[in-house]
């Protein structure tokens, strides 16, 4: 057994985030780790990598117990681990990351020529590729997590962990990654992958632990799973199939005309987009990310402002309006990020559910007085209604964790009422449950016959919800379709780059 | 104006300098591991004044220049625990620090001394002074680099040296790192604390040096608070410098330039305004460096 983790348990407080946990990998070998959010497997590989301690329990490592106080200890033991977060340096090179730690030095030194040898022959070893003196800045998110594995990989480590790996991808990034972890057995590293993308699990897992609420519920082979099951153990239940009703769009809410948008190094962000939405309608917006669906939808927010173009948001020219002005007229906002748009993340779970609100709300505030106890009535609204799980309604917006924190902000914009909704990634990196719900919520919105722009950089989710779908390239609308007509085939080429009208 | 006279401005420049490029030295290895040191000034001041009384007492520059190093040292570790290890607010630590030792110091010199306002003579050595006689053939040249100390040529050696620390070593490379992503560098096994801690110790160091070619680097004279604001100063050299120790050299003869021009135009214009000419030339050049870079970054 290359590593054993024994009944371990850690405690933050009251709460058990792992609960005698235990798992075994063996060399060659892809364990997934599967599980929803806050179900402890992200603790359970910090633990394994050093970077947290734990209450009780053992691990050993080809049957020598020991004992990690950070992760450089973990990295003397072969272990390396791909966080979710990139621990990456933006203005240094390529080379420079991946060599971090453990430099190439003349003396005191830094030998930086040494380094992008190194760093040549270690994407020759590996078949991944980067340009050595490319700075990270420069890299897409796809390139970037490539440089994080080859600075693992430049450890010289057995072991990788990967953790939420595709959570940033964008779909044809993820199977890159695929393969990529496929090759990286075939060279002979064990692989450790927390995921809850249960289709990836099925492409390249050997075995595949199950967690829920910080205890392992099982452990299979792949090969005797599925899918279905897969989520059951998860979630506990079984996920409903959905069945959308049809409704037929009344009248146009959001109509975008000509909007151009260029940046300041003369790149066409936006490129004379129209699109329209309706009442009743989810329209979603798919592309790669990166290819002017950020853009778009902070012109209609107001966060951006267009070089020419016209929106008009429920009979009201808002182009270029204020963000208030734009949400008086009648839009409210799912941000693409939670934290850098969508909430403070050092403020309360209160002060984050009032944004906005209380300047609408007398019962909120008045005469610039909040009244402390109707705020907290409101807030708990939607904590309970959206079934936000936390400790306490003032505890810090940071400590939720992403599915919860996003729950949060589906709610304050979703309680807005307004006739349209935007929801950009309204479901990027958290779990199944959480995603069901939000999904139910939007559906629900639709059903009351508002109008919701829904982007997205999951295919899937496009596809599932959408009753027009918008493909984005290159600032373009590059083609429409209606859900009878939408394929995840037609739409990955347009997303590309191809034309509705080509021969595919 | 006469051509010596020029060569006499040329040469204070190159004296009033010398103390901001050591402090400027230091504030920008410290921008450099992301900590905001405001208590440059206080440092200086101390080891300038501590290099005063081993003067005064032991009559030794190199006992003196060592007194100036410790007393710098003293104050930054003070800065280090309390702002990196403590995690106090950098302003708070920096404030509080640059009164106390502006107000200790005075009240010292009167201990020590018996007097306020103003230390000299007692037969107080001064820097060594490196005379350039290959020069003598041109009075311009010669006036210009005339009776520069030792610590005015060290400090243009430092800044290189520094230069080639941040980017040519390892450690400065590490140092960079936790400049830019604290927790990415720690992650990677680097003590980021303990290299902002570092930093912080070697400002107290530069700024020791600093000091001390202050009160020692012409006449040997300690006037309370005679560090007038030039860590602050230095604090505008190195940002105007974008944290770069070559660019610190040019930005800290330009403040020197500023103050050097002040002390002159005194025999003109009401010294009330010539006081101010250094600090209004930092507001400005920051403003306008400033509105240039953000230019820049809009381009």
């Amino acid at each position: 057994m290359l590593i054993e983790m024994k009944n371990i348990t850690k405690r933050y407080g009251s709460l058990v985030a792992n609960d005698n946990v235990s798992i075994t990998l063996k060399k060659g070998e892809i364990l997934a780790i599967v599980g929803e959010n806050g179900a402890g497997k992200s603790t359970l590989m910090k633990i394994l990598y050093g970077l947290e301690s734990y209450d009780s329990g053992e691990i050993l490592i080809n049957g020598k117990p020991v004992r990690f106080s950070s992760p450089y200890d973990a990295i003397k033991n072969s272990i390396g681990m791909v966080q979710q977060h990139f621990m990456l340096f933006p203005p240094f090179s390529a080379a420079e990351n991946i060599v971090y730690g453990n430099e190439p030095r003349r003396g005191i030194f830094f030998d930086k020529k040494e380094a992008y040898r190194l760093v040549e022959e270690l994407c020759r070893k590996y078949n991944l590729y980067i340009d050595p003196k490319i700075k990270v800045k420069d890299c897409s998110v796809g390139l970037q997590q490539r440089i994080e594995i080859l600075k693992v990989l430049f450890q010289q480590v057995d072991i990788i962990i990967f953790d939420e790996p595709s959570a940033v991808l964008a779909p044809q990034e993820i199977d890159n990654f695929l393969q990529t972890v496929l090759d990286l057995k075939k060279a002979g590293k064990s692989i450790i992958l927390i995921t809850h993308k249960l289709n990836e699990v099925m492409a390249v897992a050997d075995y595949v632990t199950v967690m829920r609420n910080g205890k392992v519920v099982k452990k299979m082979p792949k090969h005797e799973t599925s899918i279905e099951e897969l989520s059951y153990l998860m979630v506990g239940h079984h996920l409903e199939e959905r069945e959308i009703e049809e409704i037929e769009p009344e009248e146009e809410i959001l109509a975008v005309s000509n909007l151009t948008k260029t940046s300041p190094d003369g790149v066409k962000l936006l490129d004379d987009v129209n699109i329209s939405v309706r009442r009743g309608e989810i329209v979603g917006i798919a592309g790669v990310s990166g290819n002017g669906q950020s853009e778009l939808i902070q012109c209609i927010s107001g966060l951006e402002h267009a070089d020419s173009g016209k929106i008009v948001l429920n009979g009201i020219d808002v182009t270029n309006a204020s963000v208030s002005a734009i949400r008086e007229a009648g839009c409210a906002c799912i941000p693409e990020d939670r934290y850098y748009w969508g909430s403070a993340a050092e403020a309360s779970l209160e002060e984050n559910c009032i944004m906005y609100h209380y300047q609408r709300k007398s019962e909120l505030m008045k005469n610039g007085f909040l009244n402390s106890r109707n705020v907290s009535l409101f807030s708990e609204t939607i904590l309970k209604d959206f079934d936000v799980k936390h400790t306490s309604s003032s505890q810090s917006m940071k400590d939720l964790s992403g599915g919860n924190a996003q729950k949060l902000i589906v709610g304050r914009e979703y309680m807005q009422n307004t006739p349209l909704l935007i929801a950009a990634e309204p479901t990027r990196g958290i779990d199944i449950g959480a995603i069901e719900y939000i999904h139910g919520r939007l559906l629900e919105k639709r059903q009351k016959k508002d109008a919701i722009l829904l982007i997205s950089s999951e295919l899937s989710e496009i596809i599932e919800l959408s009753d027009r779908i918008y493909v984005m390239c290159s600032g373009r609308i590059n083609g429409e379709f209606s859900r009878d007509e939408a394929t995840r085939e037609k739409i990955g080429y347009l997303m590309m780059g191809g034309k509705n009208d080509d021969e595919m | 104006m006469n051509s010596l006279y020029f060569a006499a401005i040329i040469n204070s420049t190159f004296r009033y300098a010398t103390p901001v490029l050591f402090a400027a030295l230091g504030s920008l290895l410290c921008s450099r591991g992301n900590v905001f040191n405001v208590a440059l000034e206080g440092q200086m001041l101390a080891a300038a004044f501590a290099a005063i009384v081993i003067n005064f007492y032991t009559k030794n520059m190199v006992l003196s220049i060592l007194a100036a190093i410790c007393a710098g040292l003293l104050v930054s570790s003070v800065v280090a625990l309390f702002q990196i290890k403590l995690k106090a607010h950098d302003m708070v630590v920096g404030t509080t620090i640059n009164l106390f030792i502006q107000s200790a110091t005075a009240f010292l010199m009167q201990i020590v001394f018996g007097s306020r306002g103003m230390v000299q003579g007692h037969g107080m050595v001064s820097l060594t002074k490196i005379d350039l006689n290959f020069l003598s053939w041109s009075p311009f040249l010669y006036r210009a680099f005339e009776n520069l100390s030792i610590l005015d040529y060290a400090s243009y050696i430092i800044a290189i040296i520094v230069y080639f620390y941040l980017f040519k070593t390892v450690r400065g490379f590490h140092l960079r790192s936790v400049g830019i992503r604290y927790n990415a560098a720690k992650s990677l096994g680097i003590n980021s604390q303990k290299m902002q801690m570092n930093v912080v110790l070697i400002s107290g160091i530069l700024c020791g040096l600093g000091g001390v070619s202050l009160c020692m680097g012409g006449v040997t004279v300690f006037v309370e608070n005679m560090t007038a604001g030039r860590g602050f100063i230095a604090m505008g050299a190195s940002s105007m410098a974008q944290a770069h120790p070559i660019m610190a050299i040019f930005s800290s003869l330009f403040f020197g330039a500023t103050i050097s021009l002040s002390k002159t135009l005194q025999k003109v214009i009401n010294s009330y305004f010539t006081e101010t000419f250094p600090y209004i030339c930092t507001i400005l050049a920051i403003t306008i460096y400033g509105a240039i870079s953000k230019a820049k970054k809009k381009k």
